[in-house]
């Protein structure tokens, strides 16, 4: 009765911005949407109007969604306790990822710092440190004595061995997104139980879809071994556990993953015919999940990061069909798009060449 | 005193070719805060500074980063002021570029050391494990025909997930020791296809392979010397490379010097930066400059400029009042109390600057809470013997201490005693009545005096309506002292008599209707609202009253607090009894002093501040050598 009582205002906060999620038949219709519509029913005339060109207007827009999400992110962290908020901010600390991603790109493909400056994030402090001194680094050799001065330290380590032996930043956010998603982990696994449930069902969906798109990619499109796979996974607290991902990397083709996946992900993935297939429909589900946790939980905590998730991905689907527009792209291009818009934003590591365009992917 | 420093709003136009000159210019009067809004003419969107700032940032980190490894110093001030142009930044950020370029080489051969000794010291701790092992360590060290080994460090984070990984590819890992963020690890397998793919795994991991050294059947100890030795040698190449890198720096560091004085020369335009607009060769530049400095500062400008200038002065406007920073307080002992005011918030321009209320206050209830003239003196002379460590904060202490003193004397009281020195006025606890009676009235002055100056702050902004009706306004302040003046009589045995209770009910009434009036909701709320509201007011304004009591009660805390220490001491014999007053006064002086110390600041901010001081502003903060860019 306590927990109730002390969860109730922000059950009511959230509650009250559930409102402002996106329904079924908005994003149904947003592909066929104009730009100057899109603009009008979402505010976006001054940012499109003030930017130069459509790349700049891109960036505004993005900065902006990146904005609105850490902002009601802070409206929602008010009332909550230091290991509520402490769990959401980290959640959140994953724009201040992409920025020590896009830095570290840059620096290995030897950007200019304008251009690199141009693709950073603007964070908050309380989200993510500044990255100015990282900016004005002048190589890659001084940029990562800055990094194993802080605390990326170790991943700083992975990143000399990436930059001396291939130039290949694939390691280095491969271990940037580990370590984000096991450091939400041990955050989860320190809550009590009543809002353990809530969580590991919102947390361990995420983590099974982002583990099994993981496994497939490393696997069967980068051709790692089993054990190089297996260390790149975070095994989730809910279906992909640590064993089940021990056997799963073992095998050998793409299909008989998926029939040894656990339900109800066989069901749902069977015949699945690529990952990009699979990305839709394991999408889907774990959208289901956070709608499931936003609607019927009872922890304020789960309920508040299954609405930033859930609104994470509105503002995206948003952004995409905006970007297809800005492209002049086709209804049926954008439509594909939006429907490939994950949960939640979180790139996966890819491996790339030696290109500057490979800035554009984070 | 208590009013703001006048400012005026000041607009420069000059060519845009010249605004290093100005920027000189208006560093050297030390009178010019600008003001970051964008000029109302839509031509003047240019930003001339922002390549400069570039520059100036790339080229103080550069230096910066020399300067970790080569001791740069400081310049002996200013000297002689010079216009630093573009040109000259690039040029100078260009050779910071290349020499830090040479020096960066440094810093990653003295990084390469660092593992290089850690490495050691790793190895050193390993073999103090492998000497508890019954094995032949020197298979260790190569490969076999059917073994594959491994032993290295790795980040303990990483420990689990290799666990799971190498197993996949059929080795077993052990931890055989754990030190710090690492582990020890012996990882072996069968020799195979599978090996291959382990080395990824372990690059991936930030496996770091612990080179076993030759000859590991010889004695443990000459093994540690062997270590020992390549520590020391590893000491000797830094030496070595330190010696190397100052002898390098030895013909640049004169120009690092300069190149310092450089940038404190450019500092100026780089901290106008945000503030500056152009439009082709007319750039624009705003701010606020404290009315009595405009004539000097023109001056200067004229002088520098050679009259190459528009310069318009105006008033804030209404509607400016919250972006007019405000100039603080200059004297010396007000500083440590103007540092205390500003932990609350910096006055609003216009409103009153409360630090010499704040500071007069202050001293009075410190030294009436805690009045006696040995313990005053010995805050007073700490104070002044640390006055090295707390800086500009010692005057605090020493007057604090000071009126403890003044308030000693009055009570009669020297380290708790009570009979060395007769009281010029009276012991707190012969009369503890009238103490409490003072106070009391102290508390009325002390919140009358806030609602004035809560009613001064608004009508200078021309908040009429808040003057007159606001929390602590005119209406607010009648109601109080009506209430006071009732009390007055009640307690000399009389009614409430007719004015007060007219007043009060007035006064009461005005504040229901025009929170009434105020607000947008059903009328049932309304009544709620209206209902607590006025309940509020009266149950505020007493109590706020009556917490004026503790200055009081701790002064009268302050004679029992000693009896106590002195009844404690006459059940000693002599030494003990010297040495319970003497403990007793430390006691008396660190807990009871610092509880004096957060009671008046409670009063101070909560009874004092929250009534009349927004302390929303912010400070006066002008473009001037050696500060730095924002």
């Amino acid at each position: 009765m306590r927990h109730v009582a002390d969860q109730a205002y922000l059950n009511t906060l959230v509650s009250a911005m559930s409102t402002r999620l996106f329904d079924a038949t908005l994003i149904a219709g947003l592909s066929q949407r104009s730009l100057s519509s899109l603009s009008d029913a979402f505010g976006l005339a001054a940012l499109l109007d003030e930017q130069p060109s459509n790349a700049a207007r891109s960036r505004a827009i993005e900065q902006s969604i990146v904005n609105v999400l850490l902002t009601e992110l802070r409206i929602l962290i008010r009332p909550m306790n230091a290991e509520e908020q402490g769990l959401v901010l980290d959640w959140g600390r994953k724009y201040g990822l992409y920025n020590l991603k896009t830095l570290i790109r840059g620096k290995l493909y030897d950007l200019d710092p304008n251009e690199i400056r141009a693709n950073l994030f603007d964070l908050p402090s309380d989200i993510h440190d500044s990255d100015q001194a990282l900016l004005r680094a002048e190589n890659v050799l001084e940029l990562l004595r800055q990094l194993e001065a802080g605390p990326h330290r170790q991943i700083a380590r992975q990143a000399r061995e990436a930059y001396e032996q291939q130039r290949d930043p694939f390691a280095l956010e491969a271990a940037v997104d580990q370590r984000y998603y096991v450091g939400l982990v041990r955050r989860i696994m320190a809550f009590s139980d009543h809002q353990l449930v809530s969580l590991r069902r919102l947390l361990g969906a995420e983590l099974d879809r982002v583990t099994l798109l993981w496994l497939l990619r490393f696997r069967f499109s980068y051709q790692l071994s089993p054990s190089e796979t297996y260390y790149w996974l975070v095994p989730s607290m809910r279906l992909l556990t640590r064993e089940r991902l021990l056997r799963l990397v073992n095998l050998e083709t793409f299909e008989q993953v998926l029939q040894a996946l656990p339900p109800p992900l066989d069901a749902l993935l069977a015949e699945s015919k690529s990952i990009a297939d699979v990305q839709q429909r394991i999408g889907r589900y774990t959208l289901t999940e956070m709608r499931w946790v936003l609607a019927r939980s009872q922890s304020g905590v789960a309920r508040a990061l299954a609405y930033l998730m859930l609104r994470e991905t509105d503002l995206m689907l948003l952004f995409a069909a905006v970007q297809g527009r800005l492209l002049g792209f086709p209804d049926e291009t954008i439509q594909v798009a939006l429907d490939l818009i994950e949960p939640t934003c979180a790139h996966p590591p890819r491996r790339l060449s030696a290109s500057a365009t490979a800035m554009r992917a984070t | 005193m208590l009013r703001p420093m006048p400012m005026k709003h000041v607009r420069l136009l000059a060519l845009t070719e010249a605004l290093p000159r100005a920027s000189l210019a208006l560093a050297e009067t030390e009178s010019f805060h600008p003001d970051e809004r964008a000029p109302l003419e839509s031509q003047l969107a240019a930003l001339p500074g922002h390549a400069y700032r570039e520059l100036y940032s790339q080229a103080h980190t550069r230096l910066d980063k020399i300067a970790r490894l080569i001791a740069v110093d400081p310049p002996d001030g200013i000297g002689q002021v010079r216009v630093v142009d573009v040109d000259e930044l690039r040029a100078l950020d260009d050779w910071l570029g290349t020499l830090w370029g040479e020096a960066s080489s440094y810093e990653e051969d003295f990084r390469r050391l660092d593992d290089a000794e850690r490495l050691v010291k790793e190895q050193q701790a390993a073999l103090q494990n492998f000497a508890d092992l019954d094995i032949d360590l020197g298979m260790l060290r190569t490969k076999t025909r059917f073994l594959d080994i491994y032993i290295g460090l790795v980040p303990r984070e990483n420990l689990r997930q290799l666990d799971g990984a190498v197993g996949l590819a059929n080795h077993i890992l052990h931890v055989y020791t754990q030190r710090g963020d690492n582990a020890h690890v012996v990882i072996v397998g069968p020799t195979g296809a599978k090996e291959n793919t382990l080395g990824a795994v372990l690059a991936a991991a930030g496996f770091q392979s612990l080179p076993i050294p030759e000859g590991l059947d010889r004695e443990p100890a000459e093994l540690q010397r062997d270590l020992d030795a390549q520590r020391k040698t590893i000491a000797e190449q830094r030496q070595t490379l330190r010696e190397t890198l100052d002898d390098w720096a030895a013909p640049y560091r004169t120009r690092l010097v300069e190149a310092r004085h450089t940038l404190m020369l450019a500092e100026p335009l780089v901290t106008l930066d945000p503030s500056l607009r152009s439009a082709g060769h007319l750039a624009h530049l705003a701010g606020w400059v404290p009315a009595r400095a405009v004539d000097q500062l023109r001056q200067r400008l004229s002088e520098t400029l050679d009259g190459a200038f528009d310069l318009r002065v105006r008033n804030p406007l209404p509607e400016e009042r919250h972006l007019v920073p405000t100039v603080p307080v200059k004297s010396r002992l007000l500083a440590p109390f103007a540092m205390l005011v500003n932990q609350y918030g910096i006055p609003a321009y216009g409103e009153v600057d409360p630090t010499p209320l704040f500071a007069l206050t202050f001293l009075l209830m410190f030294g009436s809470m805690f009045g006696d003239v040995g313990q005053g003196a010995v805050i007073a002379m700490a104070a002044w013997w640390l006055r090295g460590k707390l800086k500009g904060f010692w005057p605090f202490g020493v007057m604090a201490g000071l009126s403890s003193i003044g308030f000693g004397v009055l009570y009669g009281s020297v380290f708790g005693y009570e009979h060395l020195l007769p009281a010029l006025w009276m012991s707190p606890l012969s009369d503890p009545l009238l103490m409490l009676s003072i106070a009391l009235g102290w508390g009325v002055v002390f919140l009358a005096v806030a609602c004035l100056l809560a009613i001064y702050n608004r009508l200078v902004v021309s908040n009429w309506t808040g003057a007159l009706f606001g929390h602590h306004g005119i209406v607010n302040l009648i109601f109080y002292l009506a209430l006071i003046g009732g009390s007055w009589q009640l307690g000399h045995g009389e009614n409430l008599g007719l004015l007060p209770s007219v007043l009060i009910v007035l006064a009461l009434g005005a504040l229901a209707v025009y929170s009434w009036r105020q607000q947008q909701a059903p009328v049932g709320e309304k009544i709620l609202v209206v209902f607590i509201e006025t309940l509020e007011t009266i149950i505020g304004y007493v109590s706020n009253t009556l917490s004026f009591l503790r200055v009081a009660a701790f002064s009268l805390n302050h004679v029992a607090l000693s009896i106590a220490v002195f009844t404690l001491a006459d059940m000693m014999g002599a030494f003990g009894h010297v040495l319970t007053v003497i403990l007793g006064n430390i006691f008396v002086l660190v807990l009871e002093g610092g509880i004096v110390m957060i009671q008046v600041m409670r009063l101070q901010y909560y009874e004092g501040f929250s009534r009349y001081f927004s302390g929303d502003g912010h400070a006066f903060a002008p473009i001037r050598f050696g500060r730095g860019p924002s």
